[in-house]
């Protein structure tokens, strides 16, 4: 059954020093309001309300909290929390900056940078299928840059997807969304269970989640590469535990891009994190590598190795 | 739905709790479960959270958000945990069941409804009154009924603890059902084990409980009636609720099920074993220092122009 949807604060609300223009986006955890501040520029405001614990009737300010649900509503501030203090630490071109972090309506309030510009998934939908291997290298390239950045401040973005690549207008990258950041969530607070995207979430996130690493995020990567060629998610990772049926970017898009990306592509999407690149910075230099440009004729032998390899190494 | 609730099994000067507890509520209906686990028999603590689970479980599978009828998912419930462990006891190769006795109430807009085998009790109580409770399936009251016996009599006969109907066991439960009992404002429903009503009469207790507030009383009239069973104690065990109305000043711990959704479901079943860990919550000042320390550390990372 539909979960009911809570009410968005109405447009030209005055939030402490912004004024609500529009809300940009609505999700279970949260929703994102086009806001503008004292000097006129616009910012993008995140507002902790989980849909399941809280809940803002039409004309509301502010949300009601069932006392029971108050405990939970905590912790997955908590986790708020956590993302605003992971955001804050970072200040890197290509993750999106926080700017302001506030408390009012009995909840809190992250401020962010708001630029103009789209996401890549509203990219893909666009161009379905019709993304050069040059586009694609220098978008992924740059954006590796900034889940480097996230890496080595000991974070997991955790949640990477072509909609959560948000790209400027001069098409560059930058990773938004830190909500499943860091989310280690309690087995106690079924409430709140932790999100991942079907077709982009790695098999780890599946499991006990002990496995978790850099490469959960690199098989995301993967599979938005994937989805940049395909037009569409790939098949999702616990089905593919069950039944692979994911045919290999080597195997469907053969002779249409560089064997290395296909290779690179096949090599995030392993099921087992041990056989894909175990940093970004291992991806990056896989990506940069200079470019072959497809060719037309391959030794057989030595492509059925590689396909070989990659079918027995997702058994495993 | 608006209702305040409490639940408690304490060891009593028992070597283990055999009593179970449980309830669970959704958007439109509440379950409330006592089981207590005879002593005499093997795994009597087994046969109360099977019990306990099967009622809690058809509960979570049954209310979205309101259970069809709820006297037909009181019976099947019952008889499915009747059933469920004699499965348990043919599994393990057990020469004789495990029993226990059940009370079980669901409420459901705002009228009540109660089953039960054995002598777990169910108290109804109005205004400091006790206005409805089960009979217990004891030889016992059923002398008393006769005017075999008297009450006080009654109280420290031999063969008080003897029960004719129980879950598991060779013979089917007798189970017993209230009528459709339409709840008022301030009203509380209690069910809970021998260890408690055998020390503490239901009209002492529905003087304590009236008014005040639930989530101190309760654990009071738990905290008195361990005492007065003293070191060769019964396990004591009880879920209370204080229904109320929609109107009524809301107390600090009431619970409201307006913002769950249709499927919905909240369980509160301890799990075998002792006390499970408290939840970590945060508190005023961690908030406004989390908040802070954010603050700062945009501050300190942002590029000066």
């Amino acid at each position: 059954m539909a979960q009911q949807a809570n009410h968005a604060l109405p447009n030209g609300f005055q939030l402490e020093e912004y004024t609500i223009e529009r809300q940009l986006s609505l999700g279970g955890f949260s929703i994102v309001y086009l806001a503008q501040d004292l000097e006129g520029r616009q910012v993008a405001i995140k507002e902790y309300l989980p849909n399941s614990l809280a809940l803002r009737g039409e004309g509301e300010i502010k949300p009601q909290i069932a006392p029971d649900h108050q405990a939970a509503f905590r912790y997955g501030m908590k986790c708020f929390f956590e993302e605003g203090r992971a955001l804050a630490r970072l200040s890197h071109p290509n993750v999106i900056r926080v700017l302001n972090f506030f408390r009012a309506n009995d909840t809190v309030y992250m401020v962010m940078e708001y630029e103009h510009g789209r996401t890549l998934q509203e990219f893909i939908q666009k161009h379905q299928g019709h993304i050069s291997e040059r586009f694609m290298r220098g978008l992924f390239t740059r954006m590796l840059n900034g889940l480097r950045e996230v890496h080595s401040n000991k974070l997991l973005h955790l949640d990477i997807k072509p909609s959560n690549v948000y790209m400027r207008t001069d098409n560059a990258p930058v990773l938004i969304d830190f909500g499943a950041a860091r989310q280690t969530l309690a087995s106690d607070q079924p409430m709140l269970k932790p999100m991942y995207t079907p077709g982009f979430a790695s098999p780890e996130h599946y499991g006990s989640r002990n496995d978790l690493g850099p490469w959960s995020d690199i098989y995301s990567v993967g599979a938005s590469m994937y989805a940049c060629l395909a037009g569409c998610a790939p098949q999702a990772a616990d089905d593919r535990i069950k039944k692979d049926s994911l045919t290999p970017a080597m195997v469907r898009w053969d002779g249409q891009y560089s064997d290395r990306l296909l290779e690179i592509i096949d090599w995030c999407l392993n099921l087992n994190h041990l056989y894909r690149p175990q940093s970004v910075f291992a991806l990056q230099k896989a990506l940069v590598e200079a470019i072959t440009p497809p060719t037309e004729k391959k030794p057989p032998g030595w492509i059925n190795r590689v396909v070989g390899k990659i079918k027995g190494a997702a058994k495993k | 739905m608006r209702f305040t609730i409490y639940q408690e099994s304490r060891q009593g000067g028992r070597a283990n709790n055999e009593d179970r507890v449980a309830y669970c509520y959704s958007r439109d209906a509440l379950l409330m479960v006592v089981a207590d686990g005879m002593g005499g028999h093997f795994y009597g603590e087994i046969a109360a959270q099977i019990a306990v689970q099967t009622l809690t479980d058809s509960f979570q599978q049954e209310a979205h958000p309101g259970v069809g009828d709820p006297f037909r998912f009181l019976q099947k419930g019952m008889t499915n945990a009747h059933h469920a462990i004699l499965d348990y006891s043919a599994k393990h190769r057990l020469n004789d069941s495990p029993r226990t006795t059940c009370v079980a109430c669901l409420i459901q807009d705002s009228l009540a409804y109660w089953a039960h085998a054995g002598d777990s009790r169910l108290f109804l109580m109005r205004r400091g009154k006790v206005v409805a409770q089960t009979k217990d399936h004891s030889r016992v009251r059923l002398l008393m009924e006769e005017g075999v016996i008297s009450e006080a009599q009654a109280a420290v006969h031999p063969e008080r603890n003897k029960i004719y109907s129980c879950l598991g066991g060779g013979q089917a439960p007798e189970i017993e059902f209230s009528r459709k009992t339409p709840l008022e404002d301030g009203d509380i429903i209690l069910v809970c084990s021998d260890g408690l009503w055998g020390v503490t009469s239901g009209e002492s207790m529905a003087v304590t409980l009236k008014g005040a507030n639930l989530l101190q009383a309760a654990p009071m009239v738990m905290a008195q009636a361990e005492v007065k069973g003293g070191t060769q104690g019964d396990n004591l065990s009880m879920v209370a609720v204080r229904w109320e109305e929609s109107y009524v000043e809301p107390s600090e711990s009431s619970v409201s099920t307006q913002a769950m959704t249709m499927d919905q479901v909240t369980t509160r079943l301890d799990e075998f074993g002792r006390n499970p860990s408290a939840k970590t919550d945060l508190s005023e000042d961690e908030i406004e220092q989390a908040i802070e320390e954010i603050r700062l550390a945009i501050d300190k990372y942002t590029p000066k122009k």
